[in-house]
């Protein structure tokens, strides 16, 4: 549904680059931090070395006692650093993945409107919400991680070489297999983690439908159908997790396998070398006792590496939107007016099918124009072109003689706002929901919004009135009762004209005829644009449009329209109690 | 099962605690300058490295067989449960509470029985190296057998904060995360009318607890890092300084010292697992309280009489199409009768009133007094009244698959059927929006779809179930006129012969009705055909043409 693009590995790059820029300060103190604690952590081995070598030297307790203190006081010193280092190295993840999640937002809040109106919400959703997870904890702890890891890796062997060249030339066995192993894993370790996570969100949006759609499960007796559903998404994360096994079954062993060979050989080549006196036993044991500890390191190097290739998909998602162009420029030129006019108006989704066939169209002001007909026949697109959202693919749309998608967005809103019956109660107050654009609209203003669509009463019902919490998680609010929320905020707008896409449908029919006259009066002077699929909108209204097939077929008041005697009027004539025509 | 992972989770720890001491030996070797038996102490320390790959990756996959087994089994469970019980457990819990058994407890539990092998592993690792030290040097056994449970109780102060900030950091992330779903699901609204800045403000607001929660528990994490170099060091020390004296007393062997610092480094990892384990014990039983919730909602409507007592069958209608004419259903509170074969519609003042009338026809409330042929509901097996009779709401929901699935979710029917019922309630646009027709996607809450299109392709759904009696209420309540008289022209034809309620208050649909029942104060008080009540019932006439005034 949605086309919004995915960064480019170099754009994602490139970002990184600028990440590491920015923080080159708490970057670098916190990896001088690291060093100087793994450096710290050398110190053991190299002791442990030093006290067998006065041992088998006989050297005196005193010299003992020394080194047991040394190595008390470079552990306590290791500690200390670590401490700081660890801290600052997170409180950095901590303040990059806040930047990241921040700046994505904001250009998620900046996105164009014909973006936002045409893309599916599912893509950005999930990028919201998996995207910004994975990331965390890949900014938060792969990142670091690696880093740290590496740096120690690098010491620990730097310092084997130091301690003992020659012993240390048998580290190198173990690279080999574990290099093979590794790519290997990495190779594949991505998809099959990627389809565990898909799987397992798909389960649980089985479970959520059950939950949500118990209704209907009950009523149309869909118990077996579900639970067989439940089943098969259980199926596939079990399939997931036996790949994802096989790959750790692959690759655990031969990476163990590879952090042992290396203390097997150094201890082996090392014995050689002590008997024919090209070491000592000190240095065997330092190397021997390094080739242990690198393994800790070495271990979580390679198992943050495919935390990072899930982390970086993330990233090209989430900082691909900042790739979307923008959808208009304004040209700085000010409309002469009020009045919005289409002037064969035509528009296409997919090239080379049109939804509209030049549509003209001369809105009076104040007036109120209801547009009827049958579904697809490209009302809503119309109602979308009159509110600015799409540029017509030819011909044009003026306000005041000014196109629409000519003028900066937040002008437009003061001309026109469209409102769909999608409607969408925020989390928050009552009182947030409405005062959208100005927070700082006063009780009395929200209470007339509020009464202008018959909402006032129920409002005053709610336990906190304007304070109630409402959203997901908060009191609930019905469809209709949304609709007349989406309905107040649009009178606290206060645009003048307002295009309504079925705005009232989910209200019954009573309460909706009630609301739109009590909307009129307070919408008096404004001009209104009613996409309604309920034909006493269009008898309330100055003028009625029915639009078929792309064109307007038939406009004029109601009365005018009735008595053409077209098809608006066979239709009212079967709403209004005439017999019906099949019959 | 359990009990092979516990084996295999002691071979394996067993094999890893045991290379310290091949190393100690084979550097003992050293400097005796027996090279051939110091290979052969490197040949043992590959052997246990070897040993230690083969038991681990045994051990892992018996872990996660394990694991999912407690899990899935808990998924599938709390799955069935949900299906079976309906509306009463959304109504005792929020749908995400439910969820959360599945995506979160279903996990906790299963990581009991991972978690329970590797600290089998780890009791057996601490008392043989205790033995081996015990064997170098009583009084380094009696330093690690008292040390390490020392350590364990050390750990504790800090793993008991760790585990509470990182749930709060991760209950403020999801937080957030709900946050920002809302914002990105109400952005048309936002884009539209504005508001943009007040949301970023808000979610920067949010982000900085998230943050805040973070770097507290970046503190914990620092800590407890540096108590994982400073206990074992604390350990090492001991050992090594106390090892060393006994070296010059001659009791112990300088290479036993590299043993015993390799133990120091090794019982981390069973502390670890001792502090590991009381956490996830804790975390599963809260979970398992949990799934039991949920598992003990029972369903609203439920068989009250067993089908079958001792042999006798109660007897019920075999089908109401063997009555030829004349009543098939009645609704005793609200005494509207329903004549088989015929299209009844139900028009009230308040929609609510003959919405609840509609969930008592279908049993779908539990008590009411309605009859099918004579025989009251709460007598017959719910199975069998929902085979019977069908009810649809306005706005029920779609199940996310193909839209082939979503018309006919037991897969009964033929492409054709399917096809024709898209037809019927003039959905053809459906199609068209789906590029690939019915093999088309409907996304979760069939949300690429608008709300009349979810409507309709519901109605056709009802329709091609073809029940006895088919209980619609407001079904084109988001359809535009044109189509609302097309589809109400269709739904006669297709549903002739067979009895179908509508509950509606659009003239276009009360036109094709047999009977409409008028419906005030949740009592049938006129009943005839539309065009007679019009003329005859002058709040009938003001309701379903909306005149608020006599115009």
């Amino acid at each position: 549904m949605s086309q919004l693009p995915v960064a480019t590995p170099a754009e994602v790059r490139a970002e990184a680059r600028l990440l590491f820029r920015r923080h080159r300060r708490p970057l670098s103190l916190a990896l001088t931090l690291h060093l100087l604690a793994a450096a710290a952590g050398l110190a053991s081995p190299f002791i442990l070395g030093r006290i067998v070598d006065a041992l088998i030297d006989g050297a005196p307790v005193s010299r003992l006692d020394a080194l047991a203190a040394a190595l008390a006081g470079f552990l306590v010193v290791q500690a200390v650093l670590i401490k700081f280092a660890i801290k600052r190295s997170l409180d950095l993840g901590e303040q990059v993945f806040a930047e990241l999640r921040e700046t994505f937002i904001s250009r998620v809040l900046r996105l164009p409107l014909s973006t936002v109106e045409r893309a599916g919400t599912g893509d950005l959703i999930a990028r919201t919400t998996g995207d910004i997870d994975a990331l965390s904890r890949t900014v938060r702890f792969a990142v670091p991680e690696i880093l740290v890891a590496f740096i120690t890796t690098i010491l620990t062997l730097g310092a084997a070489i130091i301690a003992g060249p020659l012993v240390a030339a048998g580290a190198v066995v173990g690279v080999p297999l574990l290099y093979a192993g590794t790519r290997w894993y990495l190779k594949r370790a991505r998809d099959g983690y990627l389809w565990e996570r898909a799987a397992y969100a798909t389960l649980d949006g089985a479970v959520t439908e059950t939950v949500d759609g118990a209704r209907t499960v009950e009523a149309l007796d869909l118990s077996d159908i579900r639970i067989r559903r439940m089943d098969k998404d259980l199926a596939n994360a079990y399939a997931a997790e036996r790949r994802t096994l096989f790959l750790r079954t692959v690759w655990f062993p031969t990476a163990e396998l590879s952090y042992i060979l290396p203390v097997v050989a150094t201890l082996a080549w090392g014995a050689w070398l002590a008997a024919a006196g090209h070491a000592t036993v000190g240095q065997v044991t330092t190397v021997v006792l390094y080739m242990v500890q690198i393994i800790d390191p070495v271990d979580r190097l390679v198992s943050w590496l495919d935390e990072l290739q899930v982390g970086t998909s993330s990233l090209a998602r989430i900082t691909g939107i900042a790739s979307v162009p923008d959808d208009r420029e304004a040209t700085g030129e000010q409309p002469a007016g009020e009045d919005i006019t289409a002037t064969g108006a035509q528009y296409a989704y997919r090239t080379g099918q049109d939804v509209l066939h030049g549509v003209s169209l001369e809105l009076q002001h104040g007036e109120r124009l209801a547009i009827v007909g049958p579904s697809g026949a490209g009302k809503s697109t119309l109602g979308r072109l009159l509110a600015g959202i799409h540029p017509p693919r030819s011909g044009r749309i003026d306000v005041g003689g000014v196109r629409l998608v000519d003028l900066p967005l937040e002008q437009l809103r003061r001309e026109v706002v469209l409102v769909t019956q999608e409607h969408h109660v925020f989390v928050g107050s009552l009182r947030d929901n409405l005062a959208l654009a100005a927070p700082d609209t006063s009780d009395a203003e929200l209470c007339r919004a509020l009464a202008a669509v018959d909402a006032l009463e129920w409002v005053e019902g709610l336990p906190d009135g304007l304070d109630t919490l409402v959203g997901s998680g908060g009191h609930p609010i019905g469809p209709a009762q949304a609709q007349q929320l989406a309905l107040a905020r649009i009178v606290l707008a206060d645009p003048h004209t307002l295009v309504l896409d079925e705005a009232t449908s989910l209200l019954d029919p009573r309460a909706a005829r009630h609301l739109e006259r009590s909307l009129a009066s307070v919408l008096d002077g404004r001009t209104v644009v009613a996409i309604a699929h309920r034909l006493h909108t269009a008898h309330d209204a100055t003028r009625v449009a029915v639009v078929e097939d792309g064109r307007i077929a038939e406009i004029g008041s109601h009365d005018e329209l009735v008595a053409a005697g077209g098809a608006y009027a066979a239709l009212w004539d079967s709403w209004h109690g005439a017999p019906a025509p099949s019959r | 099962m359990l009990a092979l992972g516990m084996i295999l989770g002691m071979a394996w720890m067993l094999s890893q605690a045991l290379v310290p001491w091949a190393i100690g030996n084979g550097i003992n070797r050293v400097i005796e300058g027996d090279t051939t038996s110091a290979w052969q102490w490197a040949g043992v320390v590959g052997g246990l490295g070897l040993a230690q790959a083969i038991t681990g990756v045994a051990r892992h996959r018996v872990a996660v067989f394990n694991w999912l087994y407690a899990a899935f089994r808990t998924i599938q469970l709390v799955g069935r449960h949900a299906a079976r019980t309906g509306p009463a457990i959304p109504k005792a819990m929020p749908t995400g509470e439910v969820v959360a058994t599945v995506s979160a407890d279903a996990m906790h539990i299963g990581h009991v029985f991972d978690t329970s092998a590797r600290f089998a592993g780890a009791i057996a690792s601490y008392l043989v190296v205790s033995v081996i030290v015990l064997n170098t040097s009583a009084l380094l056994g009696l330093i690690v057998l008292v040390g390490v449970p020392l350590l364990v109780l050390a750990l504790t102060p800090i793993l008991r904060p760790l585990q509470r900030r990182q749930r709060a950091q991760r209950e403020a992330l999801g937080k957030l995360t709900s946050l920002g779903a809302d914002t990105v699901v109400g952005l048309r609204v936002l884009r539209g009318i504005g508001g943009e800045r007040v949301f970023a403000d808000r979610y920067r607001h949010r982000s900085e607890t998230v943050r805040t929660a973070g770097v507290r528990l970046a503190t914990t994490f620092a800590y407890l890092d540096a108590a994982l170099v400073l206990l074992p060091g604390v350990f090492l020390v001991v050992l090594t300084w106390v090892g060393s004296r006994l070296v010059i007393d001659g009791t112990v062997a300088p290479g036993d010292l590299v043993a015993l610092y390799g133990f120091a480094f090794f019982l981390l990892i069973p502390v670890r697992t001792a502090g590991e384990m009381t956490f996830v014990v804790t975390r599963a039983v809260i979970a398992a309280r949990r799934v039991l919730k949920v598992l003990t909602v029972e369903r609203e409507v439920a068989d009250h009489a067993p089908v079958i007592i001792g042999g006798f069958r109660p007897h019920y209608p075999e089908s109401a199409d063997d009555q030829q004419e004349g009543v098939v259903l009645t609704d005793q509170s609200s005494g509207l009768a329903i004549k088989h074969g015929e299209l009844t519609m139900l028009v009230s003042d308040r929609p609510s009133e003959t919405a609840r009338i509609a969930d008592r026809l279908g049993r779908l409330v539990p008590g009411n007094g309605v009859a099918l042929g004579g025989v009251p509901l709460h007598g017959l097996p719910v199975a069998e009244v929902r085979r019977r009779i069908v009810v649809s709401d306005p706005e029920p929901m779609l199940f996310t698959g193909t839209l082939r699935n979503a018309l006919d979710p037991a897969g009964q029917h033929r492409d054709a059927q399917l096809l024709t019922a898209l037809q019927t309630v003039a959905a053809g646009d459906v199609l068209e929006s789906l590029r690939e027709g019915l093999d088309g996607t409907v996304d979760e809450r069939a949300r690429s779809l608008s709300g009349g299109q979810r409507q309709r392709v519901a109605l056709a759904r009802a329709l091609l179930r073809d029940p006895e009696v088919l209980v619609l209420v407001e079904p084109t309540s988001a359809v535009d006129a044109h189509t609302e008289a097309a589809i109400a022209r269709n739904l006669r034809a297709v549903r002739a012969g067979r009895t179908t309620v509508v509950v509606t208050a659009s003239p276009l649909v009360l036109g094709q009705a047999d009977t409409v029942a008028w419906i005030v104060d949740g009592s049938v008080v006129a009943v005839g055909p539309h065009e007679e009540l019009m003329a005859t019932v002058a709040a009938y006439r003001r309701t379903v043409t909306r005149e608020e005034d006599s115009t």
